[in-house]
């Protein structure tokens, strides 16, 4: 079937098979290989990406099920103002070790910070507890993301 | 990718119900158990349940009614869910991740019927009903006898799981949902607790509902637990010996097993503590 659907903002018309997962989609056919593929089963976050606004695997959805949704990548970066706070926040706090987890962490922590711009400590532990993270020991990424606040409400304050 | 015959996405509840009639097509909504599940089994006719307009959420008199689409992260916050099964609520948030939550159905949840389906004790306090539709019409099921063992339930190919009713709860109750562990940690059995009570100005427990998952093979209301306590005044000595019943039940039903030594000690520990959260007393008298 032919899919048509948003992405990063662009419209997008592609014949999806039934059964391709959409991260399979997105990293094989539209070379957006910025989404990656850990575990595979849900576990790891590190396909994470935003259907409409909110995070999901993307390892666990079909591309024919994000028809006439909105599905945004980590290549949204660039156009995107607060993914863009948010990944700035992201080099500046030395979150950033090996970067595998870093594109989910980064969309889950954007989708936190639209539906809650100012997240205590603990939110954003919850809120990024389906993000594994190898690496860094987690702290300098919840600083990031407390971070990351601070600079979008300073914007928003200054407008 | 994974192995899919066909790909069907209706539109309207006629037109899924008569592909299911078929007998052909297994059913997709999330796609959060589904999916990793069809990596390893042969190709399957799917039908996208996602357009069916399933994901409501509503009141009547007595009960709230929820479609089998709803998602965890729905149902968390609806504050219909939130006032009348705050239970539920709960149970729904703390499932998995956010990422699971934003895709994972209560109908899937249910459907799936793993003994640590989250929200099924939670559904158990509520008396809840499954409506299930197939093209020879509608019925209804209590669901404590929706879950037939472990991964199985009374929905044949045909049917499709509709909605889920649920009785208000009791607004002056005192509720308290317990999970422990985490899903797939290897060789840790999780347990979840959901315990509902109300009692008068004398402590007297006027209304006890209690409801288990991973004790039993099937998430279990235990109402030789609710019997103990109604009519009884809150103890710490009522608490302990319901919270010891509890552990003589479960090895009644499974016998003793290599877990036992495990899950006995901590099931009185969950029992007594949620017994103690939910009847709102700080200090319970001996
Ligand atoms: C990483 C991870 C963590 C998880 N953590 C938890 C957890 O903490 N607690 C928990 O309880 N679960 C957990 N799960 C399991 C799963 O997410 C839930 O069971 C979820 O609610 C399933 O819903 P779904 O819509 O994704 O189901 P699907 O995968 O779409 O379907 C599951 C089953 O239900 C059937 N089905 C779905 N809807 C209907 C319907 N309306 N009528 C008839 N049949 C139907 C399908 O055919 C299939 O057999 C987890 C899963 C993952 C991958
Ligand atoms: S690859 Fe999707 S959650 Fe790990
Ligand atoms: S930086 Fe390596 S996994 Fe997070």
């Amino acid at each position: 079937m032919i899919i048509k659907f948003k992405l990063n903002g662009k419209n997008v018309a592609i014949e999806a098979p039934g059964g391709e997962r959409l991260i399979d989609l997105l990293r094989e056919r539209l070379n957006l290989v910025g989404t990656k593929e850990g575990c595979g089963k849900g576990e790891c976050g590190a396909c994470t990406v935003l259907l409409d606004n909110k995070p999901v695997c993307s390892c666990l959805i079909l591309a024919a099920q994000v028809n006439g949704r909105n599905v945004m990548t980590i290549e949204g970066v660039e156009s995107d103002a607060r993914l863009r706070a948010v990944q700035e926040a992201f080099v500046e706090a030395g979150s950033v070790q090996c970067g595998f987890c870093t594109p989910g962490m980064i969309l889950s922590a954007a989708a936190l910070l639209r539906a809650n711009p100012k997240p205590s400590r603990d939110e954003i532990k919850r809120a990024l507890s389906g993000n594994l993270c190898r690496c860094t020991g987690y702290e300098k990424i919840f600083d990031a993301v407390e971070l990351a606040s601070h600079k979008i409400m300073k914007k928003a304050a200054s407008k | 990718m994974i192995s899919v015959e066909s790909y069907k996405r209706p539109e309207t509840i006629a037109e899924a119900l008569k592909l299911l009639k078929t007998g052909k097509f297994g059913i997709i909504a999330g796609g959060t158990d589904v999916i990793p599940q069809m990596r390893h089994t042969p190709a399957r006719s799917l039908l996208d349940i996602g357009k069916l307009g399933l994901d409501f959420v509503r009141e009547n008199d007595n009960t709230v009614e929820i479609g089998a689409a709803a998602t965890h992260s729905q149902i968390q916050n609806n504050p219909l869910i939130q006032r009348f099964l705050p239970l539920l609520s709960t149970a729904c948030g703390l499932v998995g991740s956010w990422q699971i939550r934003n895709r994972g159905t209560i109908g899937g949840n249910i459907v799936n019927a793993s003994p640590c389906a989250d929200s099924a004790p939670a559904l158990l306090i509520y008396d809840t009903k499954v409506v299930l539709l197939s093209s020879q019409g509608r019925r209804s099921v209590n669901l404590s006898e929706f879950i037939k063992k472990p991964y199985l339930t009374v929905l044949t190919a045909k049917d499709l799981v509709h909605s889920f009713v649920c009785q208000k709860g009791d607004d002056s109750a005192g509720n308290s949902f317990i999970k422990l562990g985490r899903r797939q940690a290897v060789n840790i059995s999780r347990m979840t607790i959901a315990v509902s009570l109300v009692r008068d100005d004398s402590n007297k427990i006027t209304m006890a509902k209690i409801a288990v998952g991973s004790v039993f093979p099937t998430p279990t209301r235990i109402s030789e637990l609710e019997n103990k306590l109604i009519g009884q005044i809150v103890s710490k000595e009522l608490f302990d010996e319901t919270a010891d019943l509890a552990a003589d039940l479960m090895i009644k039903a499974s016998g003793v097993r290599w877990s036992t030594p495990y899950k006995k000690p901590v099931l009185i520990g969950l029992m007594r503590r949620a017994l103690v959260g939910a009847s709102g007393i700080k200090e319970i008298p001996a």
